[in-house]
């Protein structure tokens, strides 16, 4: 059950890029060592479309979305890479002014941070996996929608101002608020318009609802309510972290439908990342496998899926039990996600020590290579190019001393 | 609504433990050695007045019929009678007590003005020279005896630099307040009160704001890590309002809980501070009426005192609802 | 038998696991105010303990031709009036005086001669001792009364609740002079071990122990204890190994005992840090105001102290009062690392002066 509509438009085609990854790292550096959460990440986010980042826990996939806007805390911080964003407004604004730009597309990572931070909202956002905890307890959930409209609001009024250091609302500003009568932050045109978006989200009576605290609403509808926050700014990109794995089956259903009719209203591109790969199937055009932190194959949804090219892919699918083809037993990974220490890291291609197909020259770190398929279709394992020879194959015990 | 309801339970609670507080006092006469009436008669009371007292008390009579008559005479507003100075205990009581007010709510007020500031950025900037010193600032105001830093501050203030009054309350807040209307100069009222209700403020406030800080402190560093935090930055909030309207809101839930277990303490502390500047409020009456053996007034006062801390715990409670509108709905 | 029973739960309750000992190595390890902590109490614990060897002089010792003399480095000016017979006139002399520091009284004599280095170290015994007594009488009443009425809840909880309410109606200050007003001030003379022993002569025979303010600071506390455990005990009845033990048909008491109060030992024990640093304060507040039953205490030194402020004599006040600072200070240090290393997540600040 693939989309269809991805078909139609022409594969490879550069200038509908909205986003470029290039090379990104993020490392956290903590009291037990670096670690190394993402390594070397490149992948392109097409306009108009549901790409998907697919992986395990502890994968990177998170802190990848994380990285793109911005909101990477300490003890992490981005530590190279490129971030391509196309914005012919930016682009024409840093164009001389010393920063990445190529054409209409800005390397975010080259420009003030305030600039970055001046996209959340009006250019990205982001949903994440447990709709109880990303709301305040305390703030009624139409008063935090209304927030994120009043963002959109003030940014478009006033773009420059929320570049500033305190993004155009100071410590100041809140106190007299505060202190004065009738003046809020949010405006009432704003607390309007997110019951609008409430409705928007297939939430029934949005007036009232929007006045009730989030632990008056049930998981599903919370869910609905954080994506109506997220598309208050009306984004460009929308970063999905594991949108429905907190969700009962039914209500998880809903929700990938309400996703895809709002991506396909608004024309807007989807980061989807989820461990799924049923949800995978359902919902994107193109597919990002990551492990260890690493992007290890990426292509279409047929390249993934019909030509997996790296063990690991192979792997995931085959883990999947199919009903249509009975086979004895489950295809399990054998072995356990790597530590990301730096120091316990070696250079070599991670998933070696678990992979079936493991071969001498796996022991460097592969780069990445084409894969059969269409050209988006890569894969950082040497057998993108020739295929497994069991006399370069690496003994069994070979990694014995590693990990477990 | 939820609110209303929330608080009259409160309410209703309140009256029950002011009951109890008022029982309680009602029987340390009889816990006393020697008869009761040595709980209300000077010691060098005659014969007469013993006798007039034991008529008074109806200690002739069944005991829960001197509760009742203690009970129907305090709902008249009648503590008794102090034999001691001479007048009625609730007049006593009553006059002593706003300057009890005037004192805990200045030092209130100075504590929370200063506390919660430093705390939020003691927590935005941790580990900065700013969190360590608010973080000593912090250990030293709980460990500070509050009449040791009163005598050090009379030491430094009043006695070296002769900046404030080492005592008394020539002035109080209704003067300053009173001085706009009449045609008394306002700055000087102002500046007379002033010079004699800092040092003691400081003093009730000192342990206060310590604590404060403390919690607001760790508190906020808690909440700045809860996905909430992340969700809002992610929608492009301005850091302001996440820290102030988000985080600290959410901050201020506990620490507001231990205000309120806290109050006994502040009452306390207001005790020691009134004894260090002969400021002459209730606590003063209290410690002066156990030292002159006036039962009546220290009866009348512990119930003032019971009752105003209650008074106080109801409002915190709906400060505290007001915060966290989910408490109403249990 | 009896005590049999007791000792084995105490120690059960007090058994430290191996993975609670690393936490606490680690923390300390890791935290400069911890060892701080460490340090100041071990010092104050030896100083109060071996008081008779610290002390240079019997504390109550009074020389009343040198009092008021100042601390080591510091001097004081004493300006005298006096009227004299100066050719058959009678006149109004002014003689300015300055008093020098002696070395035998290293921090200076009180208005009575008395020496202040060795009330100091006296006075740290009184209030170690009342803060230790009352902590733990608090914590023998509270806890018990807490983990039944949390356990059994129902009308048993319910009561208790509502008596720690009015309790806590009380702060605890007014309630405690109240108390001590009321009954007196009960002075236990308690003969000093080392003296006895032979060891050190001229110290005084007998230390006072205030009876009264022990037995009425426990009192005033004993509701924290009863709190923590009873918030404890609620939740920890709904653990499987509770349920399992009472399916197994295990008596209340035994499974109180056996399993409740060894994992609710540690809030209490934390608790138990902050109360002893608010008993110390409230113990020094009564002795201030002049409801001790010792005179050899901080808090009655910093009251005497009080008159001779604007007089000049500063150190009266000032040096007992540091002591009770570095006093507390150390505690509350012992108690943070205590409550960094065990359950960050304990909600702190019980009790206060």
């Amino acid at each position: 059950m693939s989309r269809e509509s991805a078909a139609g438009r022409a594969a490879g085609d550069a200038e509908t890029d909205l986003l470029r990854v290039r090379d990104l790292s993020t490392r956290f550096f903590t009291e037990d060592g670096q670690v190394n959460a993402v390594e070397s990440v490149d992948f392109d986010v097409r306009e108009n479309e549901i790409l998907g980042i697919v992986g395990e826990s502890g994968s990177g996939k998170s802190v990848t979305a994380l990285s793109i806007i911005d909101l990477v805390d300490s003890p992490g911080r981005v530590t190279s890479g490129e971030v391509w964003y196309r914005s012919p407004d930016l682009a024409e604004e840093f164009r001389d002014r010393g920063a990445g730009v190529e054409g209409d597309l800005v390397d975010l990572r080259t420009v003030p941070e305030g600039v970055r931070r001046s996209l959340r909202g009006p250019a990205f956002s982001m949903i994440f996996q447990d709709p109880m905890s990303s709301f305040n307890p305390s703030i009624t959930v139409g008063e935090q929608i209304a927030e994120a409209v009043e963002v959109q609001r003030r940014a478009r009024a006033n773009p420059r101002s929320t570049r500033s250091r305190t993004q155009g609302y100071g410590l100041g500003k809140y106190l007299l608020d505060g202190l004065l009568p009738g003046r809020d932050y949010v405006d009432e045109a704003s607390q309007a318009r997110a019951v609008e978006l409430l409705e928007q989200v297939g939430i029934p009576d949005p007036a009232e609802r929007a006045e009730e605290y989030p632990h008056q609403f049930s998981g599903g509808m919370l869910q609905r309510a954080m994506i109506a926050q997220a598309l208050a700014g009306e984004p460009d990109l929308l970063v999905a972290d594991e949108p429905t794995t907190a969700l009962d089956v039914t209500i998880q259903a809903q929700i990938l439908e309400l996703l895809r009719e709002i991506q396909a209203e608004r024309g807007m591109s989807v980061v989807m990342i989820t461990h799924d790969l049923g949800v995978i199937a359902r919902m994107c055009d193109r597919v990002c496998v990551m492990y260890a932190g690493e992007v290890v194959e990426r292509g279409t949804l047929a390249d993934v899926f019909e030509r997996p090219t790296h063990p690991y892919t192979q792997g995931l699918l085959g883990s999947i039990p199919d009903l249509q083809d009975p086979r004895p037993r489950l295809q399990p990974i054998e072995g356990n996600v790597p530590s990301l220490l730096d120091a316990e890291m070696g250079d070599r291609c991670y998933f070696a020590d678990r992979c079936p197909k493991a071969m001498r020259d796996c022991l460097e770190k592969p780069p990445e290579l084409d894969a059969e398929g269409s050209p988006e279709h890569r894969a950082k394992c040497v057998l993108a190019e020739r295929p497994y020879d069991p006399d370069e194959a690496l003994s069994p015990g070979h990694f014995g001393g590693e990990g477990e | 609504m939820a609110l209303g309801r929330f608080l009259l339970k409160r309410v209703l609670q309140g009256i029950l433990v002011v009951w109890g507080v008022i029982t309680v006092v009602f029987a340390l006469r009889f816990v006393t050695p020697g008869s009761p009436i040595n709980a209300i008669a000077p010691l060098d009371a005659s014969q007469e007045t013993r006798q007039a007292i034991a008529e008074e008390l109806g200690l002739d009579q069944p005991l829960y019929v001197q509760y009742a008559n203690y009970l129907f005479d305090l709902l008249r507003g009648d503590m008794g009678f102090s034999y001691i100075k001479g007048q009625e205990a609730a007049g006593l009581v009553f006059q002593k007590l706003p300057a009890t007010l005037e004192l805990a709510v200045a030092a209130t007020v100075v504590a929370i003005v200063l506390s919660i500031p430093l705390g939020v950025l003691s927590a935005t900037r941790r580990n900065e020279p700013v969190d360590y010193g608010a973080t000593l600032f912090s250990l030293g105001g709980i460990s500070t005896p509050n009449f040791w830093l009163g005598i050090m501050l009379v030491l430094v203030f009043s006695v070296q630099l002769n900046v404030f009054k080492t005592s008394g309350r020539g002035v109080g807040f209704e003067d300053v307040v009173a001085s706009v209307f009449t045609g008394d100069p306002f700055l000087d009222t102002l500046i007379t009160w002033l010079s004699f209700i800092t040092l003691p403020a400081i003093t009730l406030g000192t342990y206060f704001t310590a604590l404060i800080t403390r919690l607001t402190r760790s508190g906020m560093l808690d909440q700045l890590g809860q996905s909430y935090v992340r969700a809002a930055r992610a929608k492009g909030l301005p850091e302001t309002l996440v820290r102030y309207k988000h985080a600290l809101r959410n901050t201020l839930i506990p620490v507001i809980t231990v205000l309120g277990l806290q109050m006994g303490t502040l009452i306390g502390g207001a005790v020691i501070t009134e004894a260090v500047f002969a400021w002459p409020g209730l606590g003063t009456l209290v410690i002066q009426s156990i030292n002159l053996r006036d039962w009546p007034t220290l009866q009348g006062s512990l119930i003032v005192i019971g009752a105003g801390f209650v008074v106080v715990n109801i409002l915190v409670d709906a400060l505290y609802a007001y915060v966290n509108p989910q408490v109403v709905y249990d | 038998m009896v005590l049999d029973r007791i000792l084995a739960t105490l120690r059960n309750a007090v058994s430290i696991s191996p993975r609670v000992k690393r936490n606490l190595q680690r923390e300390f390890a890791r935290s400069a105010l911890a060892k701080l902590g460490l340090v100041l109490v071990v010092a104050i614990l030896l100083v109060a303990i071996f008081a008779p060897f610290f002390a240079p002089h019997d504390p109550t010792e009074q020389r009343l031709n040198q009092s008021q003399l100042p601390p080591l480095g510091f001097s004081k000016t004493v300006e005298t009036t006096s009227s004299e017979f100066v050719d058959g006139e009678i006149t109004l002399v002014n003689e300015t005086t300055t008093v020098a520091a002696k070395p035998e009284f290293p921090l200076g004599t009180d208005s009575l001669g008395r020496d202040m280095l060795s009330r100091v170290i006296y006075g740290a015994r009184t209030s170690l001792l009342v803060g230790i007594m009352g902590t733990l009488l608090a914590a023998l009443v509270g806890v018990p009364v807490g983990l039944l009425a949390g356990y059994h809840r129902g009308k048993v909880d319910d009561t208790l609740m509502r008596i720690a309410d009015v309790s806590l109606a009380f702060p605890s200050l007014v309630l405690a002079i109240a108390l001590i007003g009321l009954w007196g001030r009960a002075a236990v003379p308690v003969p000093d071990p080392f003296v006895a022993a032979g060891f050190a002569g001229e110290m005084p025979a007998t230390f006072v122990l205030p009876g009264t303010v022990i037995i009425v600071v426990g009192l005033v506390n004993w509701v924290w204890f009863a709190r923590v455990a009873r918030g404890e005990a609620l939740s920890l009845r709904e653990e499987e190994y509770v349920k399992a033990a009472r399916a197994l048909g295990a008596r209340n008491n035994r499974i109180i005992t056996r399993h409740v109060l060894p994992n609710a030992i540690t809030p209490i024990l934390v608790l138990g840090t902050i109360q002893i640093a608010a008993i110390i304060l409230l113990e020094s507040a009564l002795s201030f105001l002049g409801f001790s039953g010792t005179t050899l205490s901080w808090g009655f030194d910093i009251a005497q102290g009080r008159d001779y402020i604007t007089s000049g004599q500063w150190w009266i006040s000032t040096v007992p009062g540091l002591a009770i600072v570095l006093a507390v200070v150390g505690i509350n240090l012992l108690g943070d690392w205590l409550r960094d290393a065990l359950d960050p997540g304990i909600e702190g600040e019980g009790g206060g002066p």
